[in-house]
This record gives structure tokens, C-alpha cells and sequence, in this order.
């Protein structure tokens, strides 16, 4: 008999696991069921968001001084152990996918762009731009943003489609040298290979100057969020295509 | 933004790899997550280890969660807890809970905690949360039956022992005051 399959019992079996009640051998196979079935895991999250009062009520203990570069040393992490080089702070967020998918372009872009300097007969210089290369979590090419400098249009190329649920779109932000995002405004319903376009409310250079990076969540149409309430699905470097 | 949100922006950044995340992570939560692992270790050096576990845990599958399972401060909570309870269960079989000595006379080994009660230090903090006064509507055993199992990590037959009630009653005990609970926050919600 399938006792997972009755609702009451996944609700006790979740209370239990929440509370801690549950041995260990029969937490590891409750976690085994969660893992196969996403109804029963967001039955533990809602018992977990009913227990966490209990847990913010112990009062907080300051962790030992080392605690931090104890767990970098472990993870071989270098965050704020020492000043990082501004090239480490520009690649430290990139995901591997996307780092690796800014090299291949900005490799292949000046050979592409230089054959074509030598064939046009019309050879004219690059605009002045704001270029984002964005990735999915996954690390495969997401989304391509780039915008004239002074300009008030960007310009969008999906490279990777996600579902965005009914009520639903997905938001640009741009994310600065802190970590802070800041909402740049929603992106138009994507169509796979189709260049978008998107309204900005202050010309380029003012929009993207402060970003470091930018970065896409889903998010509810109404209200427009003042922050990401959702985690990205699109990330990436933006840079600037002049001197 | 308080500290549910922020800990959510900063998984889901800690997700795509986000070291700077993880720090600020580490700092905003540590504190707590310390709190739940000394609660139910009582040992800080054993809890100072359990959150580095859970932290180290975090980074490294931060992309493998189960699916349906949300990022969140209450499942870190849960993560560190169910850590800690682990922790000490791997040091008690050099300390049986309950023995019986050369003329057959059974002791108990677990003694009850001499600080307040877990309830106590609860109720002391100032507020009105629904989880608070749903609690309060619990009957004593049962309320003490859940908490020893939340804060303490204790099992069923741990809780029994350490109530010295039977096993079953426990369990209903168990079962019907977190039914109870569920009832009452979701209509006070």
C-alpha cells in the first residue's frame, strides 16, 4: 500500500518531518518520496513556513570569529577575504555557461567584425552601445540586451524561451557593483529567434551606467515590483562597446 | 525588505553561484541558524560545526534542491535542525537514554534541561504571533510533546521517555496537537 498517496498522511508525515519527530532512517525515506513528488515536498514547505515563529524566537548566537573564513577556506571561496582586483569582481557572479559564452563572442565578434571591415565597401565604425549576454541558471545562452548609448530603445534577441505562467512577465533589472538590482522595466512577450524591443524611461547611458551585471526574474504583472521577488532566470555581464 | 525576503533574494542569487550572496547569507542568518543548532545540541562547538555543515551543503547543491521544495528561511531552519538532531544522535550511543543496574532498578539518564522550558522562553518573547497563541491553546502534555520534538530534537520514544508517558499517547498526543495547530493558524490567518 502507497501510504504517500493519502493527503492526511502526507500532511502528518510533514508536520512530523518539520517537527523533528521522525527517526533518522525514516526522515531519509520521507526525504526520498519528496524528491519524486513536488505536491508532497510544498507540503513540508507550508509546515516549515508555519514552524519558522518557533525558530525565530530562540534568541540569535553570535557565530565564533572565524566562521566565515573557515567555511571559505572549506569552499575555497575569496569573498571580502582580501580587496579583489576589479577583474574578479566583474567575472566572480558569472555562471560558467555564460563566462564561457562572453569569451567565444568576444573572440569571434572582432574576427567577424574585422573580415567584415575589409569586405564592405561601406566600412563604418561600430556604434557607441550597452551590450548584456545573459544566461539561464543552467549556464546555456539566455538572452542578448543591447541598446545605443544615448538611446531609448533596447534591443532583445531570446536565445533560450522559458514559460512565463498567466498574470505573469519577465523583468529586466540591471544589478550594480553591490549587488543591489534595480527594476529597468518589463520585457515584451518573447518569440524565440525574433529581435524585441523594449521602451526605457531614460536614455541608455543613465539606465545602465551603474550595472555590472543584468539579470531577468518572472514576475507578478500587478504590482510592478520595486525588487526581485523571484529568483532570475536570466544573468549576465553587461559591458559598453566604446573607449 | 525583513528577513524571509532578504534570506529568499539572497538563495536565489546563492543559486547562480553568487559568492557575494553567500557571505551576506552567512551573516544574516548565521546568528540564527547557530540559535536552532545550540538549542537542540547544547554543545556550541558541535553547533558551530552543524551550520558550517548546512552552509557548505547549501553552496554546493544549491542548484540540486527537490523539486517543489522552496528556498527559504523556514527550510534552512529545518535543514539546520534536522543536522543537529543528527549530530547528537551520533554521540548518544555512548550514552544510553535508560539502563538497568546490577539489581534490575531502571534510571533514566536523560534528565529535563534546568534552564526554562522551551515553551517558557517562548511565551517570554514579547509578541502575539499566531503560532504563539495557537500554542497557548494546546493542553500542557501535548504542547510539551511537540516543543521537546521541535526544539530538542527528540523522537517519539524520546519524548516518552523524557514526558514518562507511554509511547502511544505520545504519538496521538503528537499528532492531534499539530492538527490542532495546523486548524488554528490557518484560521487566525
Amino acid at each position: 500500500m502507497n501510504w504517500y498517496m493519502h493527503p492526511k498522511t502526507n500532511e502528518a508525515l510533514a508536520a512530523n518531518y518539520v517537527m523533528g519527530t521522525m527517526s533518522a532512517r525514516v526522515r531519509r525515506r520521507f526525504e526520498k518520496v519528496m524528491a519524486q513528488r513536488p505536491d508532497v515536498a510544498q507540503i513540508v514547505s507550508q509546515w516549515a513556513e508555519r514552524a519558522l515563529p518557533l525558530a525565530l524566537s530562540l534568541p540569535p548566537q553570535t557565530l565564533s570569529a572565524g566562521s566565515w573564513t573557515r567555511l571559505a577556506d572549506t569552499l575555497e571561496l575569496n569573498v571580502a577575504a582580501s580587496p579583489k582586483r576589479w577583474w574578479q569582481r566583474w567575472l566572480a557572479p558569472v555562471p560558467v555557461g555564460a563566462l564561457a559564452m562572453g569569451l567565444v563572442l568576444g573572440l569571434s565578434l572582432p574576427i567577424a567584425w574585422q573580415q567584415y571591415v575589409q569586405t564592405s565597401p561601406t566600412a563604418m565604425q561600430l556604434p557607441e552601445s550597452y551590450v548584456g549576454v545573459l544566461a539561464t541558471p543552467q549556464g546555456n545562452p539566455g538572452l542578448i540586451v543591447s541598446s545605443l548609448r544615448r538611446g531609448t530603445i533596447v534591443d532583445l534577441k531570446v536565445v533560450t524561451a522559458l514559460p512565463v505562467p498567466a498574470g505573469h512577465h519577465l523583468h529586466l533589472w540591471r544589478i550594480d557593483k553591490d549587488g543591489v538590482p534595480t527594476a529597468l522595466g518589463a520585457l515584451p512577450a518573447a518569440i524565440p529567434g525574433e529581435i524585441l524591443h523594449m521602451s526605457l524611461s531614460q536614455p541608455a547611458e543613465e539606465a545602465f551606467f551603474p550595472a555590472l551585471e543584468l539579470a531577468v526574474s518572472i514576475e507578478s504583472d500587478q504590482p510592478p515590483p520595486g525588487q526581485p521577488t523571484q529568483p532570475f532566470v536570466y544573468r549576465g555581464l553587461c559591458g559598453k562597446i566604446w573607449k | 525588505m525583513d528577513i524571509a525576503n532578504t534570506t529568499a533574494d539572497l538563495l536565489a542569487r546563492i543559486a547562480l553561484g553568487d559568492q557575494s550572496a553567500f557571505r551576506a547569507l552567512h551573516d544574516l542568518v548565521g546568528s540564527r541558524l547557530l540559535a536552532i543548532a545550540m538549542r537542540v545540541t547544547q554543545d556550541r562547538a558541535l553547533a558551530e560545526d552543524v551550520v558550517q555543515e548546512v552552509l557548505v551543503t547549501l553552496w554546493k547543491q544549491s542548484e540540486g534542491r527537490m523539486a517543489g521544495q522552496a528556498l527559504t528561511l523556514s527550510w534552512l531552519c529545518v535543514v539546520t535542525r534536522h543536522r543537529a538532531i543528527d549530530a547528537v544522535r551520533k554521540l548518544q550511543p555512548t550514552t544510553p537514554l535508560s539502563w538497568k543496574d546490577e539489581a534490575g532498578e531502571e534510571h533514566q539518564h536523560d534528565v529535563e534541561d534546568e534552564s526554562a522550558s522551551p515553551l517558557t522562553q517562548l511565551l517570554e518573547i514579547e509578541g502575539d504571533h499566531v503560532m504563539q497563541r495557537c500554542l497557548r491553546a494546546l493542553d500542557e502534555w501535548p504542547r510539551q510533546a511537540v516543543l521537546l520534538g521541535y526544539f530538542e530534537g527528540l523522537t517519539h520514544i524520546e519524548i516518552s521517555a523524557r514526558l514518562q508517558r507511554p509511547l502511544g499517547t505520545v504519538k496521538a498526543w503528537i499528532r492531534r496537537s499539530l492538527n490542532g495547530l495546523k486548524l488554528c493558524m490557518e484560521g487566525q490567518a
